[in-house]
């Protein structure tokens, strides 16, 4: 647990690691993780707003906040458990080899259409 | 200890009587056994005198919810956290490799699964690579009636061709055209009495890009699908560097929705920085992504190798492209290498 923000950590995801152990030492670990972690909300956004499903990350940007429109929300706290939760939000499977999907994905307001 | 500080585990596999053993045996006699811990099934037959033998019976846990690959093997646990404790105590001098050898019918991926998943293990040894014995006398008849040993050469990572002096050339020729059928980036070597044992050797630094694959796997193979018409395996090759944010997504994803169908990804990925990223996943178990400090010098390619049961590998390369574009790599194509 971090004791200053009193999250608990019981796992990191393989795609949230930080992979350059020079920018951890020179203190840029945090700003290259949070560079990220944005990067990755916003592409899993386009992806559910297929879904009609939206995302967000809590006030640390270490949970992820899973939404529906009618106002259900579930807070994850990584990838691997994101997917399994924001398909039952769906009641469906999310594939990412479905076409429907990819042809969102290529329009340029992917994440804002509904 | 060699990655990362972590102990160094190389499972062994192959089906039953395909010379495992005589590969361990050779390799321990070299080695003198310094350092070295060897995890059997059966005992008996390793006949070296070496202090760190530990005999296990495979014992499996399906763990709720999960598929047939996240089993976690609970007699690996024990006996890991015991060799752990014994080095720490002093009882035993330190360990630098543990080699796992597994039952003849064994599916690796458990041991994979369990070394990336237990809490205490995962940060005090790491997977270093998978290899698999293949009898060429009976290789095409195996290969044909025994889906253990099609997991097994999928899961590889380095391929042993053994009784090469038992079997005709045609037949060592043979198995080695359906390994790379079946797993296009595993590293065969021909083995004849146990000889290429130095394939237990754990790879360190630049050296694990060679011990994950080789660029030269990835050529076109017209008889490719001949064989196995359920599982294709395809190469894909980038114009640009990945944005790593999107890739991990889209692997993710993938992995949720078809992870039974994806049966192996391997890998070297440049996503921009000075050396490659090492991806290798088997099954739903993803190994913690290594980054490489340069690129081989024969191999500054960056490809991505599946091996899928029934999906349309054009599918993939579309799809992969489309997550790269819609997050932050709008001019990168991907391309079928094979």
């Amino acid at each position: 647990m971090c004791v200053l923000c009193g999250q608990m950590f019981s796992e990191i995801h393989w795609s949230e690691r930080l992979l350059d152990p020079e920018a951890v030492t020179q203190g840029a670990g945090e700003t290259t993780r949070r560079q990220n972690r944005h990067a990755r909300t916003r592409l899993i956004g386009k992806v559910l707003a297929h879904y009609g499903l939206d995302v967000s990350d809590d006030w640390s940007a270490t949970n992820y906040v899973v939404g529906n429109r009618k106002g259900a929300q579930q807070v994850v706290a990584s990838l691997a458990e994101l997917w399994p939760a924001a398909s039952r939000m769906a009641g469906r499977p999310l594939d990412p080899l479905d076409p429907a999907l990819l042809d969102r994905l290529r329009r340029p307001n992917a994440e804002t259409e509904t | 200890m060699t990655l990362d500080g972590r102990r160094a585990v190389t499972v062994l596999s192959g089906f039953l009587g395909s010379g495992k053993t005589t590969l361990l045996r050779r390799y321990l006699s070299a080695q003198g056994g310094a350092g070295i811990a060897v995890i059997i099934n059966e005992f008996g037959a390793v006949g070296v005198d070496h202090h760190l033998i530990r005999m296990v019976e495979e014992r499996s846990v399906l763990l709720q919810g999960g598929c047939v690959c996240c089993s976690r093997r609970e007699d690996l646990v024990q006996t890991l956290r015991e060799l752990l404790d014994l080095e720490q105590s002093g009882a035993l001098p330190p360990l630098r490799q543990v080699v796992i050898e597994t039952s003849g019918i064994a599916d690796p991926v458990p041991v994979l699964f369990t070394l990336a998943t237990d809490p205490v293990l995962k940060h005090h040894f790491a997977p270093a690579s998978v290899v698999v014995t293949l009898d060429a006398l009976n290789a095409a008849t195996q290969i044909e009636r025994q889906p253990e040993v099609r997991k097994q050469i999928i899961a590889a990572d380095r391929l042993v061709v053994t009784k090469t002096d038992l079997a005709p050339r045609e037949a060592v020729s043979r198995s080695r055209m359906r390994v790379r059928q079946l797993n296009p980036t595993a590293r065969i070597t021909v083995s004849c009495l146990g000889d290429g044992f130095d394939v237990l050797e754990p790879a360190i630094g630049i050296d694990r890009a060679e011990a994950i694959g080789q660029a030269g796997a990835l050529q076109p193979d017209a008889d490719a699908a001949s064989l196995h018409k359920d599982v294709q395996a395809t190469a894909l090759g980038f114009s640009a560097p990945l944005d790593w944010p999107a890739f991990g997504v889209w692997l993710g994803m993938l992995l949720q929705a078809r992870g039974p169908d994806v049966l192996r990804i391997k890998g070297l990925l440049d996503i921009g920085d000075a050396g490659p990223v090492v991806m290798n996943v088997a099954q739903h178990v993803v190994h913690p992504p290594e980054h490489l400090p340069g690129w081989p010098a024969d191999a500054h390619r960056s490809y991505l190798v599946f091996i899928t049961r029934g999906i349309d590998p054009a599918r993939i390369s579309e799809s992969l492209e489309t997550f790269q574009r819609a997050g932050g790599r709008p001019d990168l194509s991907v391309t079928r290498l094979s």
